[in-house]
């Protein structure tokens, strides 16, 4: 005899309000550094190990910018006597240099997600597998995900685009009918993150496909995943890249 | 006439054959032995139109006895089916024989047109001996066709196992003939049938399964069906569609001849017939499953489809002795209509493979696949004979099988509860070879059309000879017509199972053109049905298979289905949808290569072959098989280097009958074998007491 | 801790063995390529040694090819050092040592260091139709910063086939498949419905994170041990940072060495929560899986208030961690730890209730005993098959030698014996948190650990099993070598076995009661 409907029901809603109410619980996040106004911004520049953070000055103020397709929440610069703020968002999808519009109106309560790993270290995977578990809930916003690219409106991908799924990537992408989106999921996908350009990796999406939204973070905490579903379909405001001081 | 003229052109063709060079003496053979078929066929459509026996001729010969020849209607129907196989199927043959040395190649055509001119002669016997004189000159004929190629054992095996149980099933037809015969007093068929009546109910019981098993082991019944796979299987390409298409219905007639005027009088033998039918039916399915030659799975599936036809004659003969003559004549028919449409569309199968082995160089479907795209024409019509032996509207198969099923459930007619539950378990058996039939015969287009070749010889498939392609076009448009205009077959069908049952059922059917609700008054319907069915005989030449009984009173509702309008429907819907598609939705269409899950190629070797494809048919009926599987594992260290599996299947019959039967000879021999010790004395003594015993019992008749 | 006598004695018989005790624990043994399959044969035979991995290091002119095994009963180490000048060829050990199979592939596909008798070398770790014949990236010799312009035999690659079967085919399944999963190629030889042969074929991932940190600094050197396979961060970062503390000779404060021992712990809960997750889906009773799911995210919420990552990404530093835990953090960790557990055991309780979840894996992906000891798996797959192998208790390092935790054993090596060993283990370690969290020490974190020249070899029970660091850097901090001997390229190995006789629908279910993470093998 089961009892499993009995045990879900036992645990009640744990589904986020968002985006149509707040979300701050805690630990939802790991957050990401923002830019600052400070005298100290070439040493903290200096600290950090993946070039995220960069001296500039404007106007003859000095301060630190973040470069988040280069962040890997090292937390470097969270700690000791230059830490930088943090913030605890998590709307992270930011738009291509090459983005096209935002999909119409009829994807935006149903949009088919194809997932392709090309090199995701597990947290990543982790946190995509996360997407449609209660807490957070995909399904409820018309986001659902296919296994196969013939359905697919969005091409998710996570890694550094290993050698070895160049042919897959590209594949899938020609496979999908039109319109279609790329979406990069995590610092990895951007630049390669800490694995860069190398023999065995492409070190960018954008090298096989072209790429619409970049989703910055490593890795992106689920609730970033789904803004930067939503930001495809045009229902949140998309984030930026950079963030200047 | 017709008959001597064609008989004539029968021995003219492969003597023509026997000139040398190729093309013209082929050409002239050819063209002699299609005027042949014609001829015999229009003799075949006369017959049936004369509706009544026509005495040909009659020998008397000493000690056999009357050598007689009728010409009934229903002999003309199998004449008309075996000449026009015979018609598609010589271009074919004459084009293989060309294969020969001119003197081989004259040869082979004599034993195709032996094997004919035995068939007809069969389909008129009107005596006993007339009757055994053609079987057994038909049966070496096909021997001769099986073992042509000799230089491989194996057709020898097949043919000498051919030749074997058809001797044992003829002899067994023989004593029933004999027992019928001398308790009629009259060695002619005809006498025989009208004496019924009035013999032993036992010998009844006795010659007409002994008719039925004799004769039936040529149509593949069971318990003895071994042989036909591995003989059809065999034998040269070219004469498969023969061998399947036409000269399975030779056991069909021969028991339907003999068994008909008994069931009458015997239901038990109808209902034996029936469920023996719908077992063979299943069993041969089964056995299709898990072939991957292409001429054993359809020579196993012309088993499953004489189990069918089989069943409709069982189920036709036990209505009528339940004094049901209009579903027995249902029945009948349906049976009838399935032996005409196997002939078609197994021809145009074997034909199919035939034209694929020649392209090729192999049957062997995992050998196979993606040869639609190099064999259009020949694919689209494999197809279809797979669509059409698949029971799927609009094509033939579907009639008899549907007519046959929906046939069956009116079993509830007949009171008695023994025959309800045969019926029951009959059409159960038959509804399951009906599902796998359908997988059997997605697996067979599915491997060999589809797909990507799955070896050097199918990807460089030569193009398919027209001598093929052409017959099997002409056999895929009767393939269709005999599904669509199935309301112009029935009633001839009808009238020939008159002629066995005594009524003609579908005389008093009329089109349920104006079908009335039952809570309408029974006067007002009385007054209406003959209105509704002058103007639906009248109005309407292809009406639909509506049709209900004339007479109230017993007015069960026969059938119900019209493929001409699901054929017009399926027209007008998927010509609505390719509008929708093509003029309302004015899309770009993008084409793609196969998503083929990111690999570098899809290959050839991860496309599904047959034997995959069955492998779940196979799981299932595990325990039916018994499969013997021979396992093997190579290692280096705790490498696994290769392993291998074998897995070998026996027939159930091979298992159950045969090697039991065998074995017991073999034991009975070699207690035999004790008697011989070798020793002269040992020899003498018994030569004494032989004679000892003989004289014995010659003085005890002496002085009786 | 010291060598055993039988094993001096005998190694003492054999002649031009030269030995070196590296410490206490670590014996070096110098031998030849001839002496070697003997010397393996006998230390697996007769002294129920356990491979820990093989490393190939490349000098002027020659390769030097350590072969590292350890001693469960002792606590020893012992390493076969051979050197194979250019060109040579090495005997292949993996007929006896069948665990070095895949080490060996590896070393032919990225030294290009053949193995005599080794019958599969070749389409590994670099897929022939990629990847040319003859190029070997980890050689110094070859540039690992771009791709070559070179390409293997593209779409002439056939799969690799073993069963003679008529009418069997290859059925592939990868590598994109599936909703979220991994990329990987599954190779099932098969007749249709039954699966006679599997051919794991993995390395979609691989992104050559050993050769790209060639020439790296360590610092950088530990980003990438973080993030090559997430899943299990803390534990790579964990051996990581060991090397590097060997190398200096740093002594850790014990408060950092508690703490570590509770970051590890809860990333061994979250990873076999997240299993769990993935058993009760690919079943799916997806209530069960909803409810795993609530507990991976609750962890994961509880780790980013920890210490700010939910991956503990950037929370270890060589000497240390990079900030404490104040008294607020540890209250919180103690009180949500009980409350998961709670919901864990509850969730155990109703999967062993439900006989529809239980049939489906119970006989399940089967390892045998004898097979695990074979393919010589790793961590939970290990002691589901009846192998009580575990680092902690047997290799102990940092603050575990003062604690043995308890390790689970079961002997059914099917799919609800790794379930089981799942939910033990996950148990067992929220009761080393909740025990150490009263005994915390004070003082600091962080000690300083200078960078040396120098090389040492690490390990760390990680979640999924045993994993091995060799570390060599040079005295301004470059690593020149840097080896990841992960559970996942030791378990992945073996998991071919395991699909032998099932049935296609068994094969999502079965992979998801190994939980094997390819990130971690590809590396």
């Amino acid at each position: 005899m089961s009892f499993w409907p009995y045990y879900g029901l036992q645990r009640g809603i744990t589904t986020t309000a968002w985006p149509d109410g707040a979300e701050d619980s805690a630990g939802i996040t790991p957050g990401r550094p923002c830019a600052l106004q400070t005298g100290h911004a070439e040493e903290i520049a200096a600290a950090c190990p993946t070039q995220a953070l960069k001296a500039v000055s404007q106007a003859g103020r000095d301060g630190v910018a973040v470069d988040f397709s280069h962040c890997i929440h090292c937390q470097r610069c969270r700690h000791g006597d230059n830490a930088l703020p943090w913030s605890t968002d998590f709307s992270w999808g930011a738009p291509s240099a090459a983005a096209r519009p935002a999909l119409e109106s009829r994807f935006t309560r149903s949009l088919q997600v194809l997932y392709v790993d090309a090199g995701a270290c597990g947290a990543c995977v982790n946190e995509v597998r996360l997407i449609d578990a209660p807490p957070y809930n995909l399904h409820r916003l018309g986001i659902f995900v296919t296994a196969t690219p013939r359905d697919a409106d969005v091409l998710l991908v996570a890694g550094p685009i290993t050698d070895a799924m160049r042919t897959a990537i590209s594949k899938a992408y020609a496979a999908m009918p039109e319109p279609k989106r790329v979406m990069g999921m995590g610092t990895c996908a951007i630049h390669g993150g800490v694995f860069g350009e190398s023999f065995a990796c492409a070190g960018g999406l954008e090298k096989i496909v072209p790429v619409d939204l970049w989703l910055p973070g490593c890795p992106p905490p689920p609730l970033a995943i789904i803004h930067g579903l939503l930001s495809l379909v045009g229902r949140v405001t998309p984030a930026a890249l950079e963030e200047q001081p | 006439m017709l008959y001597i003229i064609a008989y004539l052109l029968f021995a003219a063709g492969p003597l023509l054959a026997l000139i040398p060079g190729r093309r013209i003496p082929a050409l002239l053979a050819w063209l002699l032995m299609s005027s042949a078929c014609v001829l015999a066929g229009i003799q075949g459509v006369m017959a049936i139109a004369a509706g009544q026996s026509l005495p040909l001729i009659t020998l008397s010969l000493p000690i056999i006895g009357p050598f007689t020849f009728v010409q009934t209607p229903l002999g003309g129907l199998l004449i008309l089916i075996t000449s026009s196989v015979f018609a598609v199927a010589i271009p074919f043959v004459t084009r293989d024989a060309n294969l020969y040395t001119s003197g081989r190649r004259g040869l082979f055509l004599a034993i195709a047109m032996l094997t004919l001119a035995g068939m007809i002669g069969f389909f008129l016997a009107g005596s006993i001996v007339a009757f055994i004189f053609c079987w057994e000159l038909a049966a070496l004929a096909i021997w001769g066709l099986i073992t042509f190629e000799t230089r491989q054992s194996k057709p020898v095996a097949a043919g000498l196992l051919t030749l074997a149980l058809s001797e044992l099933g003829s002899l067994a037809g023989l004593v029933s003939l004999l027992l019928l015969a001398s308790a009629a007093g009259t060695p002619q068929l005809s006498g025989i049938a009208h004496a019924v009546p009035e013999m032993s109910p036992k010998l009844l019981l006795v010659a007409g399964l002994l008719a039925f098993f004799g004769f039936g082991m040529k149509a593949g019944i069971i318990p003895l069906n071994v042989w036909l796979p591995a003989a059809h299987g065999t034998a040269p390409r070219s004469t498969s569609p023969i061998l399947s298409g036409a000269t399975l219905n030779l056991g069909l007639y021969a028991f339907l001849r003999i068994d008909a005027p008994i069931a009458l009088h015997q239901p038990h033998l109808g209902l034996i017939i029936l469920s023996s039918g719908a077992l063979t039916a299943l069993i041969g399915i089964i056995y299709a499953l898990v072939e991957k030659d292409m001429k054993r799975l359809l020579a196993q599936s012309s088993v499953e489809n004489m189990g069918i036809a089989t069943a409709g004659i069982g189920a036709g003969l036990t209505f009528a002795a339940y004094g049901h003559p209009l579903l027995g004549g249902a029945s009948m028919v349906a049976g009838l209509y399935h032996m005409i449409n196997h002939s078609t569309f197994k021809t145009l199968l074997f034909l199919g493979a035939g034209g694929i082995d020649a392209s090729t160089g192999t049957h062997n479907l995992d050998e196979l696949g993606g040869l639609m795209k190099r064999l259009p024409a020949l694919g689209s019509f494999f197809l279809v004979g797979a669509f059409a032996i698949a029971a799927l509207p609009p094509f033939n198969g579907f009639v008899s099988e549907w007519l046959l099923l929906e046939s069956l459930l009116r079993v509830v007619e007949i009171p008695d509860i023994p025959v309800r539950i045969t019926f029951a378990l009959s059409g159960a058996l038959l509804a399951l070879t009906s599902g796998l039939a359908l997988t059997c015969f997605i697996m067979l287009p599915g491997s060999a059309l589809m797909g990507l070749p799955r070896s050097p010889q199918a990807a460089n498939a030569k193009k398919a000879p027209l001598s093929v392609v052409l017959p099997m076009g002409l056999l895929a448009l009767l393939a269709l017509l005999l599904g669509l205009a199935a309301t112009l077959v029935i009633p001839v069908l009808s009238r020939l199972a008159a002629t066995l049952l005594g009524t003609n059922p579908t005389a008093s059917l009329v089109p349920d053109f104006f079908h009335i609700p039952s809570q309408v008054p029974m006067a007002v319907r009385h007054a209406l049905d003959p209105i509704g069915a002058s103007l639906g005989a009248a109005f309407l030449p292809l009406r639909s298979l509506v049709v209900m009984h004339l007479d109230q009173t017993p007015a069960p509702v026969v059938y119900a289905m019209s493929t001409l309008l699901t054929f017009v429907v399926l027209v007008l819907m998927l010509g609505s949808v390719w509008i929708l598609v093509r003029v309302i939705r004015q899309r770009r269409v993008t084409r793609n290569t196969l998503w083929d899950a990111g690999l570098t190629r899809l290959r050839p070797e991860m496309t599904y072959t047959a034997t995959t494809f069955a492998a779940p048919v196979r799981v299932v009926f595990q325990g039916f098989f018994h499969p013997l599987i021979e396992e093997n594992e190579k290692r280096h260290g705790a490498f696994v280097l290769t392993r291998s599996y074998h897995q070998v299947i026996t027939n159930i019959s091979e298992r159950l009958v045969i090697r039991p039967g065998i074995r017991m000879a073999l034991y009975i021999a070699s207690r035999l074998a004790r008697m011989h010790k070798g020793h002269v004395n040992t020899y003498a003594s018994y030569i004494l007491v032989a004679m000892v015993v003989v004289l014995i019992i010659v003085a005890g008749a002496g002085t009786r | 801790m010291s060598i055993p006598k039988t094993l001096q004695e005998w190694l003492q018989s054999i002649p031009n063995l030269q030995m070196q005790k590296r410490s206490e624990q670590w014996l070096q043994l110098l031998c030849s390529a001839e002496q070697l399959p003997a010397l393996t044969r006998h230390l697996m035979e007769e002294e129920e040694a356990e491979f820990a991995t093989l490393l190939v290091e490349e000098s002027a002119d020659a390769l030097s090819v350590h072969y590292l095994f350890y001693l469960p009963a002792t606590g020893n180490l012992i390493e076969l050092k051979v050197e194979a000048p250019a060109g040579t060829e090495l005997p292949a050990i993996s007929d006896t040592v069948h665990a070095a199979d895949w080490h060996e592939r590896e070393a032919w596909d990225l030294y290009g260091l053949r193995f005599s008798g080794h019958p599969f070398l070749g389409d590994f770790v670099l897929h022939d139709d990629d990847w040319p014949e003859g190029l070997d990236p980890m050689r110094r010799s070859f540039d690992g910063k771009h791709r070559p312009d070179l390409h293997g035999s593209g779409a002439d690659w056939a799969p690799p086939r073993l069963l003679q079967e008529e009418g069997a085919m290859v059925f592939p399944v990868g590598p994109v498949w599936g909703d979220f999963n991994e990329s990987g190629l599954w190779l099932l030889e098969t007749p249709g419905e039954q699966i006679r042969y599997l051919h794991t074929r993995l390395f979609y991932k691989y992104r050559g994170v050993e050769k790209i940190a060639e020439g790296r600094t360590v610092d950088q050197g530990l980003l990438l041990a973080e993030r090559f396979a997430g899943a299990a961060a803390f534990a790579h970062a964990w051996a990581y940072c060991q090397a590097l503390e060997q190398i200096a000779a740093c002594q850790i404060p014990t408060r950092a060495q508690q703490l570590r021992i509770v970051f590890a712990e809860l990333e061994r809960i979250r990873h076999h929560a997240a299993n769990i997750a993935e058993i009760a889906g690919s079943t799916a009773l997806s209530v069960a899986k909803a409810l795993a799911q609530g507990i991976v995210e609750d962890l994961l919420r509880l780790s980013a208030r920890l210490c700010g990552h939910r991956y503990f990404f950037g929370v270890l530093t060589p000497g240390g961690l990079r900030e404490d835990l104040d008294e607020g953090k540890i209250k919180l960790l103690r009180q949500t730890l009980p409350e998961l557990d709670q919901r864990m055991q509850q969730l155990e309780k109703h999967l062993e209730g439900s006989s529809s979840f239980l049939d489906r894996i119970e006989e399940m992906g089967t390892l045998s005993n004898e097979l695990a000891r074979i393919y010589g798996v790793v961590g939970p797959i290990a002691r589901a098959s009846g192998r009580s192998i575990d680092l902690r208790r047997h290799l102990p390092y940092g603050q575990y030698v003062f604690l043995s935790p308890d390790v689970p054993v079961e002997q059914e090596g099917d799919g609800y014996a790794r379930l089981r060993i799942f939910f033990a283990e996950s148990r067992i370690s929220v009761k080393i948190i909740l025990d150490l969290l009263p005994f915390m020490a004070e003082g600091p974190v962080q000690s300083p650990c200078p960078i040396q020249e120098g090389h040492a070899l690490s390990w760390v029970e990680a979640p999924s099993g045993a994993t091995f660091h060799w570390l060599r850097c040079t005295g301004d901090g470059t690593i020149t070598r840097l080896r990841l001997g992960t559970p996942g390229f030791r378990n992945w190995h073996a998991f071919e076995r395991a699909i032998e006789g099932a049935a296609f629908q068994d094969f999502p279910i079965i992979l998801a009661t190994w939980g094997l993470s390819i990130a971690e093998n590809d590396r």
